[in-house]
């Protein structure tokens, strides 16, 4: 006859006496609650080189993806059942419904029935909260027979109180089917579950109506896998039985527990409250602690308890050490309460091939070291390494930077790259790289797109190209297939760029585009890009933007603003690219710079350009200052046109006096009226000018009106009197609707 | 029964209730306490003991009394901290009560207390008398709570100097009085120890040393956390007074408590109840103590002038006395909730809404 031990899961008493339930109850196997279908992942849990916390994770393998997950730490009564059973050398197995039964759609947000109100009846029964009562009443108990009987009343009580319902039902039939099927096969049974499905179980028989039950079972395609877990995410999952809301206080429990010195427990717990208060600068004497080690004490006598509970150490902390402010330790606690321990896995026990393929990679890579929690930088040289033989390690930045940028796109979470200084940034990656259990399951959800990273990664880009819907986001996309280190996606891309490209019929797309296909150009002899088929792209837009241009910069300011964006992004492609026709590009923006038509901050801009080329004389450029500052312009155009000249080579502008001498007369001639959008105009223009440079245009406007620097120093270093005061004042009455 | 004393003692005031509990203790007793600990906490929160109910004292965390208690039962000081009307005062009144029956062991903390108030002082005519002897000797409330093993109270320790304070680091420490003038030394008691209240509005006008501090298990009491908690508080407090200073008004309606509540925490908080706006708050304390007296306050008015019924007009003219206290930065603050949250509560709120808007122009 089959013998049964309810659990709370994560529970170090419970943990600590399986071992002697299981010695008296001396079963010819073990069932444990978990999918039946993954009893075979138990064996990888028992190699020596598992480091826990680690779970088991069932996903679905059809997007949207749902998982279950069983995490196990050293204090899991289930692991320590495992345990026993592989020293025992007995079979031990899941007796739960299995994982793609768990996964069906159907049966989502399954949890306890009316967990909630089971725990709040609980609590109001009792008077504590759930936890601090299983602590005093479980936790703290140090008697075997006690525990056994405690353990069932309360899972007793618990089932009481709440309805089981139709899921409920099914599980626990299928678990009875198992228990019965396995006694018939091995012998008698030992059976571990949680406490609320002993009384479900225990000698009830299995019956054709729960044959009846499994009939219907719904299945939904899964997988399933060992993952590396951590005490952080086990805090951060609530629930029965998912989580524990202080893990590292758990573990502690429990180490002293197989001691025999759990009365340590709490000294131990302030002990290192007050040891990272001092690691990190706040004082924490001895004293405090032997004052809060006595006020728990009382306070667990209090509520009578025999050991002081995580509560009571908690309150008595924030007392004595904290001053009266949780806040003062709340640091302190979430690290000695839930702690930083990060599981680990042996390779090989991890499965789905993309996680094989990535730690291949990562031994490929030689990138192994990165595998820890800590954030490490790895800088990338991806220019080839000519001191070394093979090819491959010539290029091994190379290839690590096509590793990276394919797990972003794969959606893991690895690295993170860095801006890097202008200089070498055409050669030159940084990246800031750590490993997290979160890592590990974005790599077993990148499963779901392909079978290896580089799959994984391709397939999402496809995905992007298809989704877009403006040029200069496939070009974005293409981009970031360069740094992937794809060249069919490259190659998909620029096919889909030209498709659209015919079609395109806005400049500032085009202008972007061209952007963005001149930097995969640049960027791309590095990464082994074929410029071929993009040059002819970028041709083929450079022509297209420079014949809409000039009618598209007829425009309001935004789009003016736009449009300076899109010349600016050409005019940077033509500098850096032979292929492209800069006499085109120069005409295009001599007629920009003449023109009384379009935006004059377009304007501006052109005519800056091209100074800024040496292509306009001084005679040309005096005679546009003087036109554009005359009296005859409308002067928020005059202003417009002056900011879009000054956004570009600023020294050149300041050492042309002549320029600033038609300013002043420029503003000398305004009327108050009109002075003002001007004056709008203009700050924001000299906004952007370095202290220094306004102070040599201070100088050179000194100079025009006859100041010395000295006399002009007084005078702007002067006191405001009332009468200006007022007048700037005024300007706060100013109505910006127009501009 | 009417009684001429205005306001009367927590231990004489409850004293059937601490008789009861002494009668039914079965646990066992600290010493120099007259009941255990839990019996401490079941005066406190409220509950029955035998056939006597006991009325809830503080209505809060049940864990901070505990805290509180467990701390005197380890005969260290404890220190209540927290905004001013969060029942400092009179948890520490009614835990001295409790535990010893005598509540009247005081040092009212202010600029002027000097450290002769907190050790002792001389009857100087007995001195050039009869020369230093402790007949001559004049006791503080904490060498007597010393003597008798009780403890002692000091409100407002931060008003304190803090040379003041300091007096207390030997007191607290060694547990013991020196009288250098006598050659001679007062041990304390078993079950001596101190409760010291501060205000946290009072935090950086004397700054508590750290050598003191360290000698107090510090406990800050949180104003109520939830609405209906706060409300039941104003209650129960503004039921009691209205009976003992004779009140000829009714208790006000569940509503009027209600939107006092509702004005008090929006404005505390700085944002309405329901987090999606914020509010401008005002200067003044509005701590549920200052609801209680605004509630008397209204019936008092309502009582004296009015129908004896506290309506709107009332409660308007005690909100504006405790709202708007600094004139005219409180007043535009409180002219904003009511045209930006008030106003928009409905037709609950109207009436008041009216009353309050005639008073604030």
């Amino acid at each position: 006859m089959a013998e049964y031990y309810g659990v709370r899961h994560l529970s170090p008493s419970c943990s600590l006496y399986v071992h002697e339930f299981l010695d008296k109850a001396d079963p010819d196997i073990v069932l444990i609650e978990g999918p039946s279908d993954l009893s075979g992942l138990i064996d990888g849990l028992m190699d020596s080189r598992v480091r826990f916390p680690a779970a088991i994770l069932a996903y679905t393998t059809e997007a949207p993806v749902r998982t279950v997950m069983y995490p196990l730490a050293y204090f899991s009564p289930e692991l320590n059942a495992m345990q026993w059973a592989a020293y025992h050398n007995k079979p031990v197995e899941f007796c739960d419904l299995p994982s793609g039964c768990l996964l069906a759609e159907e049966y989502e947000n399954d949890d306890i029935p009316d967990g909630e109100s089971v725990y709040s009846k609980l609590e109001k029964l009792t008077g504590m909260d759930n936890e601090t009562f299983w602590e005093s009443r479980f936790e703290h108990s140090d008697n075997y027979n006690d525990f056994i009987a405690a353990v069932e009343e309360y899972g007793k009580s618990i089932r009481e109180f709440s309805v089981s319902d139709e899921r409920n039902e099914l599980r626990e039939a299928y678990m009875r089917r198992r228990i019965a099927e396995s006694e018939k096969k091995y012998g008698k049974a030992a059976v571990i579950t949680g406490a609320f499905h002993t009384s479900g179980i225990k000698n009830v028989p299995y019956t054709d109506a729960d044959k009846k039950l499994m009939d219907d079972l719904k299945i939904a395609p899964s997988k399933a896998t060992l993952m590396p877990y951590s005490y952080y995410r086990l805090s951060s999952r609530s629930g029965y039985g998912a989580g524990s809301k202080a893990p590292g206080y758990f573990e502690m429990l429990y180490r002293n527990k197989c001691r025999g010195v759990s009365d340590r427990t709490p000294a131990e717990y302030l002990s290192r409250l007050a040891g990272y208060q001092r690691e990190h600068g706040y004082s924490s004497s001895s004293a405090e602690v032997i004052e809060a080690l006595r006020l728990a004490e009382t306070l667990a006598v209090m509520r009578g308890g025999r050991l002081p509970s995580l509560a009571d150490l908690r309150d008595a902390a924030v007392t004595c050490l904290g001053h009266g402010s949780f806040g003062e330790i709340s640091l302190a606690c979430a690290s000695v309460e839930i702690g930083s321990r990060i599981g680990e896995l042996p390779e090989g026990t991890v499965c789905t091939s993309v996680q094989e393929d990535f730690m291949h990679q990562l031994k490929e890579l030689k990138l192994d070291r990165f595998r820890t929690a800590a954030v490490q930088e790895l800088a990338l040289d991806l220019r080839e390494n000519l001191r070394v033989k093979s090819e491959k390690s010539a290029f091994l930045d190379l290839n690590r930077s096509f590793f990276m940028h394919r797990l972003i796109q794969a959606g893991v979470k690895f690295g993170e790259q860095i801006r890097v200084s202008q200089d070498n940034a055409t050669w030159s990656e940084k990246w800031n790289v750590s490993w997290s259990p979160e890592t590990e399951i974005q790599i077993v959800e990148a499963s779901l797109k392909g079978d290896t990273v580089e799959e994984a990664a391709r397939a999402s880009l496809d995905m992007k190209l298809l989704g877009s819907t403006s040029i200069s986001d496939t070009a974005n996309t293409l981009y970031t297939a360069l740094l992937c280190g794809l060249p069919d996606c490259i190659k998909t891309a620029a096919s889909t760029v030209q498709k659209m490209a015919v079609d395109c019929a806005s400049p500032m797309e085009e202008g972007k585009t061209i952007g963005i296909l001149s930097a995969t150009v640049r960027f791309g002899s590095i990464r082994k890009l074929d410029p071929e088929p993009l040059t002819d792209i970028i041709s083929q837009l450079f022509l297209k933007f420079c014949l809409q241009a000039y009618s598209a910069c007829i425009c309001d300011e935004n789009a003016a603003e736009e449009m300076i964006t899109a010349i600016t992004a050409v005019y940077d492609a033509c500098l850096a690219h032979d292929f492209l026709d800069s006499e085109r590009l120069k005409k295009v923006l001599s007629e920009l710079s003449d023109s009384d038509v379009v935006n004059p901050l377009i304007s501006g801009f052109a005519c800056a350009l091209l100074a800024e080329k040496g292509e306009i004389s001084n005679e040309k450029m005096s005679e546009l200052v003087s036109r554009r500052l005359s009296r005859g312009t409308p002067p928020a155009e005059a202003a417009a046109w002056f900011e879009g000249l000054a956004r570009r080579n600023r020294r050149s502008l300041i050492i042309r006096l002549t320029l600033w001498e038609k300013l002043c007369t420029f503003i000398d001639g305004l009327d108050d009226e009109e002075f003002k959008p001007v004056l709008i105009a203009l700050r924001r223009t000299f906004a952007e000018f370095t202290p220094a440079e306004k102070n040599d245009i201070a100088e050179n406007i000194g100079e025009v009106l006859g100041i010395s620097a000295e006399q002009a120093a007084e005078i702007i270093t002067a006191e405001v009197t009332a009468e200006e005061q007022q007048t700037i004042d005024e300007l706060d009455d100013f109505d910006f609707g127009d501009i | 029964m009417a009684q001429e004393i205005l306001r009367l003692s927590a231990e004489q005031l409850y004293k059937n209730e601490i008789d009861a509990l002494i009668a039914n203790e079965t646990a066992p007793i600290p010493k120099g306490w007259q009941m255990s600990p839990k019996s401490v906490l079941t005066y406190i929160l409220g509950g029955k003991v035998g056939d006597t109910v006991i009325t809830p004292k503080y209505m809060g965390d049940k864990r901070v009394v505990e805290i509180c208690i467990a701390t005197l039962v380890t005969d260290r000081a404890l220190l209540l901290i927290g905004e001013p009307g969060t029942a400092k005062s009179w948890l520490s009144e009614h835990l001295t009560a409790a535990i010893n029956g005598n509540s009247s062991q005081v040092i009212q903390g202010t600029a002027g207390t000097t450290e002769e108030q907190i050790r002792y002082s001389w009857n100087y005519a007995m001195l050039l008398a009869k020369g230093p002897s402790f007949e001559s000797l004049v006791k503080s409330p904490i060498y007597n709570a010393m003597e008798t093993g009780t403890i002692a109270r000091f409100e407002e320790i931060s008003r304190c100097a803090s040379e003041v304070q300091d007096a207390l680091i030997s007191i607290l420490s060694e547990k013991r009085i020196s009288i250098p003038e006598l050659s001679e030394e007062v041990a304390a008691k078993k079950g001596f120890s101190i409760i010291a209240t501060a205000n946290t509005r009072d935090k950086g006008v004397n700054e508590m040393s750290s050598a003191l501090k360290r000698r107090f298990n510090i406990v800050i009491l949180p104003p109520p956390s939830d609405m209906d908690t706060e409300i039941n508080i104003v209650k129960t407090r503004v039921a009691q007074l209205s009976k003992d200073m004779e009140l000829n008004a009714e208790m006000p309606t569940d509503s009027d408590f209600e939107k006092v509540v509702t004005v008090f925490r929006e404005l505390r908080d700085g944002q309405t109840l329901d987090g999606q706006l914020k509010v401008k708050p005002t200067s003044g304390v509005l701590s549920s103590a200052e609801a209680i007296s605004l509630m008397v306050n209204s019936m008092a008015l309502a009582g004296s002038f009015g129908s004896g019924k506290v309506t709107d007009s009332e409660l308007a003219a005690a909100l504006q006395g405790a709202v708007v206290k600094d004139d005219s930065k409180d007043k535009a603050a409180w002219e904003e909730y009511l045209e930006n949250i008030m106003r928009k509560k409905g037709k609950d709120y109207a009436s008041l809404y009216a009353e309050c808007k005639e008073r604030n122009a």
